[in-house]
């Protein structure tokens, strides 16, 4: 067993202690507490090494990207000794040469990071689609280049792999050999975003280089993007593609493998808890941000900033058009002032945005539209991420409006191309998102009928519309709104109902199990509706469905269908965004009810304001879209059917 | 050629009206609409060659229709192995078709009918199956639970399936779909794929009315209420398989034929 290094002030993530503990706990040796499943494909997190005075009731923390690729196994422990065997037969039996594969890349570097996990036979099978040609090594199976995330752990992984297998040296010489050579040609971007592995520099910049090595080694495209598709079946959480495009085009370098890998894969997140690449990414920002000190281990992954320090100085910066269209400027202020809040709303307000960007944009000289407009539209994006994280039908419209601009005919004067953008922009407003709605609507007054009484929660634009429809149809029913906070939606959406002629019932969460049982109809909406059928909204909307199945009350979502996305989500925790905690400590208009004004910023007090979460589908009864009503798992369907190339017809 | 589409509309609006209340009669109707005219042909210029492309698929959708019941009949025989007994529900000629078919192939089984009130279909499903030599047995509506423990699957057929992998049949399915769910025991629907209907009921109220009026034998007060609904709707949560000519689908996969077939 690796003696850990000496203690850090930094936790590190990816061994980071999860759960209710204090910070700055003295890192101890790392305890097995588990055994492996003999047959996952994603194999679990079985423990954090540092986990060790932590109950057992702890959450093992979220997986990253590197877990998936690589197995750790000490020595000492014969457990996963067994279950390495048992997985190799298996693994021999695809053709598959583990111990040359595996380790072909790394160096013969001790990994501090030994007491790490991973089945084994989880990281073999995935390995073995991948195993294309003999340059299709471990490490190589990553997007190298690109995503200096996964580099960084890619290095840490196979040196940790390495420090195991001592067995494996030769093809570590040999690959390493490789490496050397071709260290000069490659960039040496990400040689230095490898702060989260405890190997010497130079080691990993080796590793790095040899990993391009084997990466660019292996010319055929087809590989890499099949190595590429092959990624999301292992990422637990397969990113949309707009932030990580907007990520990657923020670090700026080009890097051609990633471009058509690019159309098949969307590119991992940036994970906040990489200090790093945080780092580097605030150099690039527009917007200043300071991060909140006092963050909740479990979404150490998620940005969190101090909210209201940003607004002066954006402010300032408001009349200058450069670097940023002062358009896309006044979008992204009201984004982060809260002044536009649903999906929808942040939607259009950002396709308006964008399309008067395009009709001031003129191309640079020496530039091609596509290329320039393409990357200006990247900068805007980027920009409007700093202000408030994308939602998912954003990261729809934005992929959209590139799959426009790069489709659009090299014969086209500027001018021409400029109104075919600015068109497609409207139209895709009109068709996809107002006439949607009406369509929605539609539907989903046949389901109500006279005397019912239908709850809904929070405020969403398709249901406001949905109950004035229904009003207006004449029907005769009663409107439950539940609230929470901190944000407490559903005030505004209660006095436009109530003006309207609506006879409604106002209350909080806490009383939804109270009030279920005279509930006839649940209508919520929804901020995106992921392939597995989940509906990823609001934060309460889980607990408000949970609370009518149990309760036996048909719970209906309405939802356009260019919220849907093809990504699958399990828990809220993976992806999910952090509001400002502060809000949860004081109640507006009440300065008296300020108990934990003193307890600001105590260690031992994290406060979370999630905004978001995920509602299982089993939950769902029926899915209101501009397509009709689905079940919950048609929802990959009409994602195939409709979605294909984000051509959106 | 839009007035070719107008003059079909028209009588598929008649044969509808015929019998508003039959889900399949609708559905059948709406989905030969949709695979008739949903062909490139009404683009051709020649009238005469478009109507015999036409009648070519309304030929061929009758093929299809007429030999469903074979074809799901060939598909359920490896759901029914020898000493197995097979609880039916409903008079279902697809069924019919499914148990002729295994008594052929010289499969042992025996099977149990329910008295299906008040339309008396078990006593004509058990006359069809005793012709058949199949060992039938009748119980009351009532004594389903009671004899689930001896029962390996339940056979129904449908009157419709709809959009949620649901079906709606006849009075009493949804009770022993229930039933047989909670004792673990599979429950298969033998349907044909015209049956898949564009509705989405959420409940049991949910759906038009099909009423149909009870003989007690006695007469009744006049004071007492009757329910009359002949058609009740069965969850898709309940249901393990559907025998379609499609093939053998599970019900989540009949919204996905459905957005394939109308969207």
């Amino acid at each position: 067993m690796e003696p850990r290094r000496p203690s850090r002030a930094v936790i590190d993530p990816k061994v980071r202690q999860v759960g209710f503990i204090t910070p700055n706990a003295p890192p101890q040796q790392p305890v097995r507490t588990q055994s492996y499943p003999p047959e996952s494909n994603s194999p679990p997190l079985s423990e954090s090494p540092a986990s060790n005075s932590l109950s057992p009731v702890m959450i093992p923390p979220p997986r990253h990207l590197s877990d998936n690729l690589t197995a750790y196994r000490t020595p000492a422990v014969p457990v996963p000794e067994s279950s390495r065997r048992r997985a190799e037969p298996a693994a021999v039996a695809c053709s598959y040469d583990p111990s040359e594969s595996l380790f072909g890349t790394s160096s013969p570097a001790p990994s501090p990071l030994a007491s790490s996990r991973l089945v084994v036979d989880g990281e073999f099978s995935e390995e073995s689609w991948f195993k294309k040609s003999d340059s299709a090594k471990f490490a190589s199976s990553f997007p190298g280049g690109g995503f200096d995330l996964t580099t960084v752990k890619n290095v840490g992984v196979a040196a940790a792999v390495a420090a195991k297998k001592p067995a494996a040296v030769s093809g570590n010489e040999k690959s390493k050999a490789s490496g050397a050579e071709s260290k000069n040609e490659l960039p040496s971007g990400s040689g230095s975003k490898t702060s989260k592995v405890k190997m010497t520099k130079s080691e990993r910049r080796s590793l790095q280089e040899s990993q391009r090595a084997a990466k660019g080694g292996n010319k055929s495209a087809g590989a890499s993007s099949s190595r590429a598709a092959k990624q999301p079946q292992q990422k637990k959480d397969a990113a949309p593609a707009p932030p990580s495009v907007a990520a990657s085009e923020k670090k700026g370098t080009d890097r051609p493998p990633e471009k058509e890998r690019k159309k098949d894969v969307p590119a991992p997140r940036m994970q906040f808890d990489d200090k790093s690449r945080v780092e580097k990414a605030k150099k690039r920002a527009v917007v200043n941000q300071t991060e909140v000190r006092n963050r909740v281990e479990l979404f150490r992954h998620l940005p969190q900033y101090e909210h209201g320090t940003q607004l002066p100085d954006l402010e300032s910066k408001f009349f200058r058009n450069d670097p940023m269209h002062r358009a896309v400027y006044k979008v992204g202020l009201q984004y982060l002032a809260g002044d536009i809040t649903g999906g929808n709303a942040r939607c259009i307000a950002m396709l308006q945005a964008f399309s008067e960007a395009i009709r001031d944009y003129t191309t640079p000289a020496e530039k091609t539209l596509t290329r320039d407009l393409t990357a200006k539209i990247g900068s805007y994006v980027s920009f409007l991420i700093e202000c408030r994280p994308l939602s998912i039908s954003m990261g729809n419209a934005i992929r959209f409006l590139k799959n426009r601009i790069a489709k659009l005919p090299l014969t086209l004067s500027e001018s021409e191309a400029k109104t075919s953008l600015c068109l497609d922009i409207d139209r895709f407003i009109n068709e996809k998102i107002i006439l949607a709605d009406r369509v929605i609507v539609r539907h989903a007054s046949t389901k109500i009928r006279d005397g019912d009484v239908l709850l809904t929660y929070g405020s969403s634009c398709v249901v406001e519309m949905l109950l004035s429809h229904a009003l207006e149809l004449g029907k005769k029913f009663h409107v439950v709104i539940v609230d929470s906070r901190p944000k407490l939606e559903g005030q505004s959406l209660l006095r436009r109902l109530v003006a309207n002629g609506l006879n409604c019932t106002y209350t909080h969460l806490n009383a939804v199990s109270y009030i279920m049982h005279e509930v006839t109809r649940v209508f919520l909406g929804a901020s995106s509706i992921l392939s597995n059928g989940t509906v990823y909204s609001r934060v309460g909307t889980a607990a408000v469905a949970m609370v009518a199945n149990a309760f036996s009350v048909p719970v209906l979502i309405c939802c356009e269908a260019y919220k849907f996305h093809e990504r699958v989500q399990l828990d809220s925790i993976c992806f999910n965004e952090l509001g400002d905690p502060q809000a949860v400590a004081k109640v507006s208009g009440r300065g008296d009810v300020n108990y934990l004004g003193s307890l600001g910023n105590k260690d031992n007090l994290q406060l979370l304001n999630l905004m978001y979460d995920a509602t299982p589908s089993e939950y769902i009864s029926m899915i209101v879209t501009d397509y009709g009503m689905i079940p919950p798992t048609s929802v990959p369907v009409i994602v195939r059917e409709y979605c294909r190339d984000q051509l959106w017809i | 050629m839009m007035e070719l589409e107008i003059e079909l509309k028209k009588a598929s609006d008649s044969l509808k009206s015929w019998d508003t209340t039959s889900i399949s009669l609708t559905a059948g109707c709406d989905l030969f609409m949709r695979y008739v005219t949903r062909t490139s042909a009404l683009e051709y210029e020649d009238f005469n060659s478009a109507k015999s492309r036409l009648i070519e698929r309304a030929e061929k959708f009758g093929e299809i229709s007429y030999k469903a019941r074979r074809i799901i009949a060939m598909l359920s025989q490896d759901f029914i192995f020898d000493g197995c007994t097979i609880l039916v529900h409903g008079f279902s000629r697809v069924v019919l078709e499914v148990l002729k078919t295994a008594a052929q192939n010289k499969k042992l089984f025996r099977v149990l009918c329910t008295e299906g009130r008040p339309d008396r279909t078990g006593l004509r499903l058990s006359n069809e199956l005793a012709k058949l030599d199949v060992p039938v047995k009748l119980l009351i509506d009532s004594a389903v639970a009671y004899s689930m423990d001896e029962i390996d699957m339940v056979f129904v057929g449908a009157d419709g399936v709809v959009e949620s992998g649901g079906i709606i049949n006849m009075m009493g399915t949804y009770q022993i779909a229930l039933v047989a769910h909670s004792m673990n025991k599979p429950v298969y629907v033998a349907a044909e794929s015209y049956k898949f209907a564009r509705l989405y009921p959420l409940d049991q109220k949910d759906m038009a009315p099909a009423l149909r009026p009870i003989d007690f034998g006695v007469p009744i007060p006049s004071k007492v209420e009757v329910e009359t609904s002949a058609r009740d709707y069965t969850p898709p949560q309940y249901l393990t398989l559907l025998f379609t000519d499609l093939g053998v689908l599970t019900p989540s996969v009949v919204s996905d034929e459905l957005i394939q077939l109308y969207l």
